[in-house]
């Protein structure tokens, strides 16, 4: 294991003096890290195939779909950064493939994939057999006891234990998909994280309604205050309503972003540096970095689906308080649930 | 590379919709797809595997404590059992013991009834013997008398007075 370190390490350190020798602009190269960098996280309209020790680049162009809201408004318009297509404030529904859509795309459908390799076992054994069906029932056992069951309740629970396996698995697998080479994380794009939070805050409105019905939802919004007070209430409990999904969006975006971010710049410090030395100490580094990814992959995957079951078992929490203390008409147990609930956004 | 200029620069904030509409539209496909062809499956699987195990666990407590309770019901009865026979094994020994008394008794007085009717017979038949014994005796005194005499006389006269003889005789009364 050592040696292979060590072996690796070299290999890693001739390549980049290879690269850093090869180049003749080494000022411009090291410029250029950043820029690299963030070429590297973003989405893109192509996706890049990069050939290991060479410059060249077999670019995959997506395809662009864009939908003209009002007639002629998706004409490209010239700018200094080059053709840019107008935004949907101008009346343009861009629905263009981007690379972090194909990479979403591959996660789910190797989702898909392995999960329907894996429970397609034999009916009639009920012990899992073999790796994947035991990791796999193994962490589905794991979102339905202490996600969905530990934060819904036990009746409520396995109502929305599919939905939470679903978040879990596929931001998992988005997650691991960004730590293999060629590969993007989708989830470490704003847009797929919002959507994503966007889904766990319709289900927790929903969640909430169905278990306190849309009077007691709306009732719910008032904070159980004096009608006096409703108006500093119902802004703060509304506030509070989007704080939640702006947490988790935030929180997965900044998280697989930043990993990535650091590994690439470790990296890059060999060539902003300019001497192939760096990389007996970045390489090191950059490969603990990718394996705290690795567990963080895991982590935010944990934590979103933990969250959202937290948020449900919340909005589930309303409808019972409400049923069983309607007179009270007060806050109590459900005011320590939601300011344990927001404790836990901003402590995290 | 300040922070600001770089996220000025970058593309990586930026939200666009089309990837917002992928999201979710990819997101509820999978869930709506894993929720049909996955989760149903595996989560029924497991929960009929808790169940199992549930039921097998319940199932084999209360056999064991049905064994528990057989087997103390099988102590039980091997105790009664075995105090039953004891107390069979004693009563029998007590009534063979009385059995066996009685019958002693039994054969002891018949043998003393047939001993009593014994020496009963015994006498009597010696008094008959001595009887006959006093009456061939009696005969024999007058044949003898009338030989010595050489005189008949009369029969019954004589008769008597032999007889008056024999009477005189001391009796011999020995045992046998």
């Amino acid at each position: 294991m050592r040696k292979a370190m060590i072996l690796l390490v070299g290999l890693m350190a001739a390549g980049a003096a290879y690269a850093a020798g090869a180049d003749t602009h080494q000022e411009k190269e090291s410029e250029d890290v950043a820029g690299y960098i963030l070429h590297h996280v973003s989405d893109s309209r192509e996706l890049e195939i990069e050939v290991p020790l060479s410059r060249n680049h077999i670019p995959i162009h997506l395809p662009e779909i864009l939908i003209p809201l009002k007639a002629g408004a998706c004409e490209k318009q010239m700018t200094d950064h080059g053709e840019v297509v107008p935004s949907l404030g101008a009346g343009c529904l861009d629905l263009s493939i981007t690379k972090h859509t194909v990479m979403m795309w591959l996660a789910a459908v190797l989702l898909i994939g392995s999960l329907l390799i894996w429970s397609n076992r034999d009916k009639t054994k009920l012990v899992p057999r073999g790796t994947g069906a035991n990791l796999f029932e193994m962490l589905v056992l794991f979102v339905r006891d202490e996600l969905a069951i530990k934060n819904i309740g036990k009746e409520e629970g396995p109502r929305y234990t599919p939905y939470l396996l679903t978040a879990f698995f596929f931001i998992l697998f988005m997650n691991l998909l960004g730590l293999f080479p060629w590969m993007a994380t989708a989830t470490g794009n704003l847009a797929v994280t919002l959507a994503l939070a966007v889904c766990t805050f319709v289900l927790t409105q929903v969640a909430g309604i169905r278990s306190a019905g849309l009077g007691g939802y709306l009732a719910h919004l008032t904070g159980g205050v004096h009608w006096s007070l409703w108006f500093i209430m119902i802004p703060v409990e509304f506030l509070g309503l989007f704080t939640k999904p702006f947490a988790l969006t935030v929180r997965l975006f900044a998280n697989m972003l930043a990993g990535h971010i650091v590994i690439f710049f470790l990296l890059g410090l060999i060539f902003m540096l300019g001497h192939p030395a760096v990389a007996l100490v970045s390489v090191p580094f950059a490969m603990g970095i990718y394996l705290l990814e690795l567990f963080v992959a895991f982590v935010q995957a944990y934590v979103f689906t933990m969250l959202s079951a937290l948020f449900i078992g919340m909005s589930v929490a309303m409808g019972h308080h409400g049923h069983e203390h309607a007179e009270e008409h007060g806050h109590g147990e459900g005011a320590h649930s939601h300011d344990h609930g927001k404790a836990h956004v901003l402590g995290s | 590379m300040l922070l600001p200029n770089v996220l000025a620069a970058s593309s990586f904030v930026e939200v666009r919709p089309g990837l917002i509409f992928w999201t979710l539209v990819t997101f509820i496909t999978v869930a709506i797809v894993l929720r049909a062809k996955a989760w149903g499956p595996i989560l029924s699987l497991v929960e009929e595997r808790e169940k199992q195990i549930a039921s097998s666990i319940e199932a084999a407590k209360r056999e064991r404590a049905e064994a528990e309770k057989l087997l103390a019901e099988q102590k039980t009865a091997i105790a009664e059992a075995r105090r039953d026979a004891q107390e069979m094994l004693r009563r029998n020994q007590q009534e063979v013991e009385k059995f066996r008394e009685e019958l002693m008794a039994k054969s002891r007085k018949e043998a003393e009834e047939f001993k009593a009717s014994a020496t009963r017979e015994i006498e009597e038949q010696k008094s008959k013997a001595i009887a006959e014994v006093k009456a061939m005796a009696v005969d024999l005194s007058m044949e003898v008398a009338s030989k010595l005499l050489n005189e008949r006389l009369d029969d019954s006269k004589h008769r008597a007075l032999a007889e008056q003889f024999v009477q005189g005789l001391p009796v011999k009364q020995g045992r046998a």
